[in-house]
Formats: structure tokens, sequence, C-alpha cells
């Protein structure tokens, strides 16, 4: 059933699967550093520290039998990217995947965009479950014949293999950023994307790896006047020539492609003027936007700081018309969060299929869904603890001070080291996949 | 959730040549500011993430305390924070331009309000330059006027390369820090670009000598002689650098010339060896 009426209380979320090594010794290649479900749902891809894909395919539910949920296993893993050394700089650039994205699918192959910091490549995902048997000149272990020898000629046929699927990499889009790439988006006119890095977004054709044309760049002339870096951009899902961009100080641009080539000047700005009763030290910082994203609709974005998630209406700049708070209780903490630098840590966050609940990570292998229609919202928790099939997950929560009560954790007691930073929904069904900081979890909505 | 032993967060700051460690996390014990040098389990780690060793990181109750504390040293302990993490950029895997630009906004922020506040608190003597293994004593201090600050960066890194090819040295500058903070993030950002040799350079405004150098056509691995060149002292070292860097520039794009340009920089090899 599709989640078209499930609030985040309507549905009552259940443990589906977990990918990953059980094991606590977690070994940094296998640290997820991005997931993302493709159009239709159907697949699911993640990228690691150590630069590898790997894509998850849902298996075809028996429609017959609803209550067996489809589960998504390992369709295809690949390396994507390897590490690199610049050598001027005596600098290692990190293999981490940064960003995965997928194509629209346009015939039988899957294509996605995968980043690091540097490059961005294209692949093709492909099956393969056929092969030709009977060449004339060539053997079936592929040792050639000797056309002599040949008295009759046949005509090569197909015949039925084990499922192959392969992924080859088809474009390389590199040396186009000296910063860090933070964000890839592919635009709705199925032919360009934009990459963005701190300073600058560029414009690329999808089959053109020469060339890119630069469409924003905040570089000061002199960098000592540098003051604001871009975290993240995403394009609009159906307007082509519109894109987002967000700040370090925790405002959003939006860019008209029309108004001039370069967009550095905005057609729009989104600032929410700061609460003065707010302010700290850390004001700017806890600002800093770590996530933007677009609801399906067009009609909303949704930026994710450090303490709370905010929704603009695209049509009113001065203010958010939506705010929730993430972790209020880590306010008073913003100190020690500082200095053990966990105030730095960017947060994803990711719209459901409909743009009724929004979701994002937090502490703990907390994760939190806000339901926009109900005003309601819930944290969950991602554990071994709650992994069995099927098992309903139960409502946390934290005791910011005073009296702890039965089953509430007390803010000292959380672990940092535990936190959500990728989260992705599927863009019909409620299915989540929720990544810790090695493990996936795929959780779904109860069936009765 | 699995429970583990709780060790409480502890952080450790070198302070000129005193090791001043905390028990708590913000340091705020104020009464007893100098712990000797003790063993700590747990030091502040480093920008890679802290994997699953076993320990979980979680707040102690000092951030009370910190409230408690009068406003201008809860802006000092940010202060000395903010600068701490701004040297340890330097020595990070991995140096985040946007993490570097949030803690020197903040810094500037608390010197302005310090400014502001009439002058009196000027941050007290900075630490020194961290000991990298590229710390060069000799270097001058950076002088003031702009212009030149670009150079001696790029001066004092390519001295740094000749020592040690590994390490990341955007050298910090020498002398109190009111006066070169200013500084600092110039020398900071300056470094955070990737790969595309030229427009570093041509950022530095050393556009004569290198504007034509694209180095998207060179295979990485026909660096290994280049990147290390025969320890030579000093100034042999930043000579044949020099020497690099121009053979550098005569080279062109072309997949034709590449191989004659690489066998220039052999012959310059040769010679560096040979004198």
């Amino acid at each position: 059933m599709a989640g078209s009426g499930g609030g985040s209380n309507d549905v009552q979320w259940c443990f589906s699967q977990v990918k990953g090594a059980i094991d606590d010794d977690v070994a940094e290649a296998d640290i997820i550093s991005t997931v993302e479900f493709n159009h239709s749902g159907e697949l699911l891809a993640t990228g690691d520290k150590g630069g590898r894909v790997v894509i998850f395919q849902q298996e075809i539910e028996n429609k017959s039998h609803p209550q067996c949920r489809s589960e998504y296993n390992v369709y295809s893993t690949f390396q994507s990217h390897e590490p690199e050394f610049d050598y001027l700089k005596s600098l290692e650039i990190e293999e981490k995947i940064n960003k995965i994205r997928w194509l629209p699918q346009k015939n039988a192959a899957q294509f996605l965009l995968s980043t690091n910091d540097k490059t961005i490549k294209l692949w093709k995902i492909s099956e393969r479950d056929k092969r030709l048997e009977g060449y004339n000149l060539k053997e079936e272990d592929g040792r050639c014949i000797d056309p002599n020898t040949v008295t009759a000629l046949r005509v090569p046929v197909f015949r039925p293999m084990d499922l192959m699927v392969e992924a080859s990499p088809r474009r390389v889009f590199a040396n186009a950023h000296t910063y860090h790439i933070n964000s890839i988006s592919i635009n709705s006119d199925h032919e360009t994307y934009l990459s963005a890095d701190d300073l600058r977004i560029n414009l690329w054709h999808q089959e053109i790896t020469d060339r890119s044309f630069n469409i924003v760049d905040i570089k000061p002339v002199n960098m000592e006047e540098l003051t604001e870096v871009i975290t993240a951009a995403e394009f609009h899902p159906n307007q082509c020539n519109t894109f987002v961009y967000s700040s370090s100080k925790g405002s959003i641009r939006l860019c008209d492609m029309r108004a001039s080539a370069l967009c550095d000047k905005h057609s729009k700005l989104f600032e929410e003027p700061e609460d003065p009763s707010n302010r700290s030290f850390f004001s700017e910082i806890i600002s800093s936007i770590s996530d933007v994203k677009f609801s399906h609709n067009g009609r909303y974005m949704m930026t994710r700081d450090y303490l709370s998630v905010k929704i603009w209406d695209l049509n009113m700049e001065t203010r958010p018309v939506e705010t929730y708070q993430v972790h209020e209780y880590l306010r008073s903490k913003l100190c020690s969060l500082y200095e053990n630098d966990c105030i730095f840590d960017k947060f994803e966050c990711c719209w459901n299929g409909n743009d009724s609940v929004v979701m994002t990570g937090s502490y703990n292998n907390f994760f939190r869904m806000f339901d926009r229609g109900q005003r309601r919202d819930v944290t969950l928790e991602a554990s071994r603890e709650s992994s069995k099939p099927r098992q309903v997950l139960k409502p946390r929560k934290v005791c910011a001070g005073g009296k702890r009560k039965k089953d509430e954790i007390s803010v000292d007691s959380l672990d940092f080291n535990k936190k959500i930073l990728h989260t992705a929904w599927h863009p019909q069904d409620n299915i989540i996949a929720v990544a810790t900081t090695n493990n996936l979890y795929i959780f779904q909505d109860k069936v009765n | 959730m699995g429970q583990r032993d709780i060790v409480s967060y502890e952080t450790s700051v070198r302070r000129k040549s005193r090791i001043r460690t905390a028990s708590t996390m913000c340091r705020l014990d104020v009464e007893s500011d100098v712990k000797g040098p003790e063993q700590h389990g747990n030091a502040l780690p480093s920008s890679r993430y802290m994997v699953g060793r076993g320990v979980k990181r979680k707040l102690s109750e000092c951030e009370d305390q910190m409230l408690d504390l009068p406003y201008p040293q809860q802006r000092q302990l940010v202060l000395d924070l903010c600068l701490d993490k701004l040297q340890s950029c330097q020595r990070r895997a991995e140096p985040s331009l946007h993490r570097s630009v949030l803690l020197a906004n903040t810094l500037r922020q608390i010197q302005r309000e310090m400014r502001q506040e009439g002058g009196p608190h000027h941050p007290e003597s900075p630490p020194p330059a961290p000991a990298t293994p590229c710390h060069s004593p000799e270097l001058p201090p950076v002088p003031s006027d702009r212009p030149s600050t670009p150079v001696a960066a790029l001066s004092s890194s390519l001295l740094c390369e000749d020592d040690d090819a590994q390490s990341t040295c955007t050298e910090l500058p020498k002398g109190p820090w009111s006066e070169d903070v200013g500084k600092l993030p110039d020398l900071l950002f300056g470094s955070f670009e990737i790969t595309n040799s030229t427009s570093y350079l041509t950022d530095l405004q050393l556009d004569d000598i290198f504007e034509d150098i694209d180095t998207s056509m060179y295979d990485p691995s026909d660096f290994s002689v280049l990147a290390c060149p025969p320890p030579r002292g000093s100034s042999g070292a930043s000579l044949g650098n020099d020497y690099n860097l121009k053979a550098f520039s005569t080279c062109t794009t072309s997949s034709s010339t590449l191989q004659m340009c690489l066998n220039d920089l052999d012959h310059i090899m040769e010679i560096l060896v040979r004198s």
C-alpha cells in the first residue's frame, strides 16, 4: 500500500533488514557515506568511505501474499573511486563517496552518478542473463578454431545464463573542482547536472566530460576575506532553470539560470533572522546548513542545520513556514559538542513520497520523523536490539533534565559516536533506509 | 544498547612547553589549571571518525559549570579551543575548508568583541607553530603587508615539501596571534585547493612563470621522481624545486611534447645529482 495517507503516527515502523558487519570493530572503509533510492524505489545504492558502491535490489514481492514484505538483496558491488594523491600539496584525495544520484531510467540499464571530493563518474549498471553459444570460429572456452577445419556453418543462438550484473564507468568528469565536492544534482531536463564544491558550482552535460560551465563562484579575490562556503546545492525537481544552494551562514539562495550565465546574483535569498535570545559563540556554526532538499512537488524546500529542520515555501524568503527541533536538548551542550567536534557533523534530511513527512538523523543511532500534517513527531532507534524480524520499533524519548522517567534516556548517556547522518525514503512506499556508522537498516511500515 | 565502560571524555592541549590536560570535557576546573603530563587513555581523536574503539563517547556534566563561569572566561575558553582547532586543521589528514571557515569566523567574532571592550584582553602569547617535521625555525616572521603573504605561504610549503613530502605544511606565522590571526585565514584557506596546480599557483599571483602549466595530462606516477627530489640540504633542495617548477613551465599540453618535457626533467635531475 502506498504511503499516501500515512503520517508518522499512523504508521508503525517495523524492522525489516540490516546490512553490514555485525561486529563492533568497524573498518573505516566500511563507513557508509551516502544512501539513495532510485526513482522507482526498486534499487537502493550506498556509498562508503572505501570508495565502493553497493546496490541492493528489491525482490519482486509476491502480490498474492502481501504479508511477505519484499526484501532488498545485493544486486551489484563495485569500486567506484580510488584514492589519489595530490603531489603538489602532499595531500591524499579521499576515495570516500560523497554523493550518489540516480539518473531517470531510459532503457534496460540503470545509470548513476557517484562522486568523491574531486571526480564525478557516471556508471552504467546492466544485466546480462543470456549468452551466445555456437560461434563458428571460436570454441566455447575462447580458443580460436582454424577456419580451414570448418565444414559447416551455424547461426549462434542465445542461451540463458545466471544473471550477471555488470557495472561499467561510462564517463569520468574530472579536474573541474579545486575544492571538495559536496553535492551533485541531476536536472529535470535529463541532459545536464550540477556539481558543487565549497566555493563553486559547475554545470555539466551528461555526455560531455571535458567541459563544464561555472554557474556560481563565491570565491573572493582575496582568500583572507572568505567567510562563507557553499554547503549543498540542488536542482528544482521540475523547473530545469532553477536551483538552490545553501551556505555555511544559514542562508539559501535560489538562482535562475535564465537570468545570466554566471548566477552569482541570486533570484531569491532565504534567510531567517537570528533569535537574539539564543545567541551564543556557536550561533554561526550551528546555523550552517548541512543539507537542502526540494519537496517532490517542488513547492517547498527543506534545510537541515545542526539543531533543526526548516521547511521553506519557495514564495516566502523571510522565514521558514515550519521549523522542527531535532534535538533541542543539545543546545546547552554546545561547548562540549564543539570541543569533541560533533558540532561539525553534517546531517542529511529527506522527504517521504507525498511530502507529508520529513526525516532526519541524530545521535545515539536515533532518527526523527516529523509529520507536517498532523504536527506530530517521533524518535526511533536503529539498533541491533530491535532487529528481530518485523519487530515494531518503539518510540524513544530523551530526558533533557529533571527526573528521568522509565524508558527515557538522559542526554548525558547519549552515545555521540553513534550518529545517523544519512537516511533515505522510498519514493512511493513507506520503506526507509537508515545508515548507522557501518550498517544499513531498512524499516517498513507494519502490514496487518 | 551495549553499555561499555564509560570513560569520561578527555582532551589534551599543548600550551608552549606545558601539557595542559583536562579531566573534564570543557576544562572548567579553573583551580587546577595545569595538571602534570598525565597519561590520558582517550585523547582528543583526530579528524577521522572515531570508530568502534569500544569507548562510548558521551557528554559529561561539566556543561553546567561552563555556564556558571563569568562571560569573559567563557569567551576565553572558546577562543582557546578555536585556536587549537585551527592549528590542528593543518595537521589533519582531510582538511576541511568549511570547518576552517567556521572556526575562523568564530575567532574573528570573539576578537572583535574583545577589541570593542577596550583591548586589554588581547589573546595571550599564542601556542607556537605545531612541531611538525617540516617546521623550519629559520623561517622569518610573516611580513605584515598582504601581497607577500601568499608568497611566504608558497615558499614555506615548497621548503616543507623537500623535507617531508608526506606532511601537510602550510606554515603558521610565528609571533603574537593578535597581529597574525588576520593572516591566518589566508594561509589556511590558500592550502585547500586540490590538484589543479595551475589555479593554485595563479591564485598566489605567480602567473608569469606558471600560467601555461596544465597538469591534467600528466599521469601522477610520472611524478614519483619529482615529488621527492634527492636530499640536498635546504638551499640546494629549494633550488632544485625552482628548477623543477621552471621546467614544468616549458611543457605544453600536447602529448607529443610530454615525452620531451619528461626528458628535460630527467636531464635536470641528472645535473642536480651530479653537481
